[in-house]
């Protein structure tokens, strides 16, 4: 009888029971929903004043720090740029084990050498490396269990997102829609390392939605997935977010909506089949990627209780959509908008002409990061408030022709800034069921790191100009900071270690954990 | 004659030495529009969207501080330059796609048509008396600390640029000169050169070069201006003939008087 339930334990996905074990960090999000809340409530609103560096670990590697640590067996888990990885003894942040493996020379990223982070499974991590391949990993040793190709660097795929586990199965997005990559969402066996299914985001001949492609455009028609998804084990569906289509400021060549780019798309787990989706920029032109977490919240809206998936979007608005059919529920401009005066009642944005980027260039409001663009997000189910980060400003847009050339940069032109209207930054606290802005945080510069949220009533996040800061999650009120000495570009986590908590974050090439002064 | 002689000498000699790898698409009328696309993505920041210069030199002239051949102009955009803001590019764009950049520059140069019609040594004597421009900016080892430093100006800004600066002192700030302001709580106000801005503090310098380093928390206000602290006023202070002095003495400085 016992050793029957210990075999039952074992056939249960291990994850969804875990995850809610406020002391450790199992996944990207925090939870497969991806709210990013600790529920430790220690370190609060007021005793964060006191809040000191517990231990410091550099890892001397040059280029932007990305990781979500995960944190388990008295251990942190932190992937870094170039293909570095580390195991570091939780109590001291001595390292444990060091994997790297030196990238090829022709592998294309667009923006950055960057890795946000692993996935776990037992005692197996997951993780992508640039040169788009998939390693397993022992968390015992950093050895390499399996390593698997998921597409060929030659067509300018890469690989940067931090993998989602879901079953047995290691779910994983792609890089390279600036280099003329058809984008897809892959599922790989946890065990084997093996391809279960591929969903594309780019509508091929014979899919759905083919025809929102003019000619042979679709080959090239970027579409990339490079932040992790979320998971719904009720509805057995993963939710995605996808990027640009390609070339990003060229529309001329892509004629249509450009299926399924700059949407969400909710995808059978056991099967990568679309159960629906959502475009929230039809033939996108701005490069506008709907690729920022889409968290999964259970909210009341009208009087009526609704399993809906949220997104701040790119383009300048925030959705709420009902997560079992993908209807939309809320559609609200968060900052200023110029390309769009609202959503209609069809889903579709209202549009406003003139918006398009021109050879000479021509303004358009929000920029090309956003708005929001891929920063972590948070959310706290004690205030209800949806937390995020936003660029606050506009761009000058500039469209070029442009050849495709395999593996190239196939961008179709670039943006620049507006000399008089330097754009800044803002951290938001959104009530997600009306999309109305409770508080805003303004900032000088446009924002860089994640944020985490805590049952502590704070709000973490970081800045361009190396501050580690918690904000009253409230009131957005501004409560401690400290100068890490380098941008904080990574979301910050919490957890707890015998008896404390402790938040741990990257900044500048250093993974930073604080925690209250220990009483005497 | 016999100076042109010389300059004939030397601009052989200069060729001799920068002879390098060759463009591999230097017969490929294709190059040229192949590279553009780059360009606009990743020069035309600082080069300006049509090459005409802005924040980096205008590279339309068809002269380049760092050489004329090919080879130079590979050299300079795949390793960057020393002592300027240009950085490299291999990393990001390889060979192939610095070759086709070369080709396109090589494709939009044409005959200067803004020469430097100015008297250097007129403009030097406007920088030193009656602009008083060595009150802030430093030239060599002599001058003032507040606004950026002109020493090599000539080699990293156009005519057109510098020009510019001096009429409309707005046009394009040079990051990091930004106008701080802080109103302390006894009510003293506080302005100057920014050195560091963030969400929380601030550090400038002041027109007596004096430095300051306040708490957002603990002050009245704090404001950043993306404003010049040069005071506009060279436009009535000088007639044309001055401004194009001007001109020419700045172009002229070339980072001699430091090496």
């Amino acid at each position: 009888m016992r050793l029957r339930t210990i075999l039952l334990l074992a056939a249960l996905p291990a994850l969804p029971a875990a995850e809610n074990d406020p002391t450790t960090w199992l996944t990207y999000g925090k939870n497969s929903r991806g709210w990013r809340y600790s529920e430790i409530r220690q370190i609060n609103t007021a005793n964060v004043a006191q809040l000191a560096p517990a231990w410091s670990f550099q890892t001397g590697v040059f280029g932007k720090f990305e990781t979500t640590p995960l944190v388990f067996d008295r251990m942190m888990f932190v992937t870094g740029p170039e293909n570095h990885a580390y195991a570091l003894d939780l109590a001291t942040g001595r390292q444990m084990w060091h994997y790297f493996k030196p990238m090829p020379r022709e592998t294309s990223v667009c923006c950055g050498r960057v890795n946000r982070g692993f996935a776990v499974l037992g005692q197996k991590l997951f993780k992508v490396n640039l040169e788009s391949r998939l390693v397993a990993l022992d968390a015992k040793t950093g050895n390499v269990i399996w390593e698997t190709e998921i597409d060929d660097i030659k067509k300018g795929y890469s690989a940067t997102v931090a993998p989602l586990v879901a079953k047995n199965l290691v779910i994983i997005g792609i890089a390279g829609a600036e280099f003329g990559v058809r984008g897809f969402v892959d599922a790989y066996d946890a065990d084997t390392g093996k391809r279960v299914w591929r969903f594309w985001t780019v509508a091929g001949p014979g899919d759905p939605g083919s025809n929102t492609w003019g000619g042979d455009s679709w080959k090239r028609g970027g579409g990339s997935t490079w932040i992790t998804g979320t998971y719904d084990p009720e509805l057995n569906l993963t939710y995605w977010g996808t990027g640009n289509p390609g070339p990003d400021m060229n529309g001329d060549v892509r004629p249509g909506d450009n299926l399924y780019t700059c949407a969400v798309v909710a995808l059978d787990v056991d099967t990568g089949q679309r159960k629906w989706h959502y475009q929230m920029t039809p033939h996108d032109v701005h490069d506008w990627d709907a690729i920022a977490d889409p968290v999964l919240l259970d909210l009341v809206i009208k009087g009526e209780k609704v399993k809906a998936v949220v997104q701040a979007n790119r383009n300048g608005f925030f959705y709420a959509l009902d997560r079992a059919t993908g209807k939309l529920l809320v559609a609200k401009a968060y900052t200023k908008v110029s390309w769009a005066d609202g959503i209609g009642l069809d889903g579709r944005p209202i549009l406003i002409s003139g918006q398009d980027p021109t050879e000479d260039g021509n303004k358009s409001c929000p920029g090309i990061g956003g708005g929001h663009n891929w920063q972590a997000t948070a959310f706290s189910p004690q205030t209800g408030l949806y937390y995020f980060t936003s660029t606050e400003g506009c761009q000058l847009y500039y469209k070029t022709d442009q050849e495709f050339r395999e593996g190239q940069w196939y961008q179709g032109s670039t943006t620049g800034p507006i000399p008089t209207e330097p754009t800044t930054g803002a951290i938001f606290g959104l009530h997600p069921a009306t999309g109305e802005t409770r508080w805003k945080f303004e900032m000088v510069t446009p924002p860089t790191s994640g944020l985490l949220a805590t049952a502590g009533g704070l709000v973490f996040g970081g800045d361009r100009e190396g501050y580690f800061f918690a904000l009253d999650a409230r009131t957005g009120k501004p409560l401690w900071k400290f100068q890490t000495g380098g941008m904080v570009i990574a979301p910050p986590i919490s957890y707890m270690l015998d008896g404390r908590q402790y938040v741990a974050v990257a900044a500048g090439q250093t993974m930073m954990t604080f925690a209250l002064p220990k009483q005497p | 004659m016999r100076r042109v002689w010389a300059l004939g000498l030397t601009a052989a000699g200069m060729l001799g030495a920068q002879s390098g790898p060759k463009n591999p698409f230097a017969n490929d009328p294709t190059a040229a529009e192949a590279g553009r696309p780059v360009f606009r993505l990743f020069c035309s920041p600082c080069h300006g969207i049509r090459a005409g210069g802005g924040r980096g030199p205008d590279l339309t002239r068809g002269v380049y501080s760092v050489g004329e051949s090919d080879a130079s102009l590979f050299e300079v955009i795949a390793n960057g330059a020393t002592g300027t803001e240009m950085p490299e590019y291999m990393s990001r764009l390889g060979d192939e796609n610095i070759w086709r950049m070369v080709s396109y520059i090589r494709s939009v140069a044409r005959p200067d048509t803004t020469p430097i019609t100015g008297d250097r040594g007129s403009g030097e004597k406007l920088f030193w008396g009656k602009g008083n421009c060595g009150q802030c900016h430093v030239v060599g080892t002599r001058g003032g600390r507040m606004g950026p430093e002109l020493t090599r100006i000539g080699r990293t800004r156009s005519a057109a640029y510098l020009r510019e600066s001096l009429v409309d002192v707005n046009a394009d700030l040079t990051p990091g000169f930004f106008a701080v302001t802080v109103v302390t709580r006894d009510g003293k106000k506080l302005s100057g050169v920014q050195r560091a801005y963030d969400n929380f503090s601030a550090q400038f310098m002041d027109v007596n070069e004096k430095f300051y380093s306040f708490q957002k928390s603990e002050v009245a206000s704090m404001k950043r201006e993306f404003r010049s602290l040069m005071p506009d006023a060279y436009r009535q202070l000088f007639n044309d003939a001055e401004i194009n002095d001007l001109v020419a003495y700045m172009a002229g400085l070339r980072g001699e008087d430091k090496r």
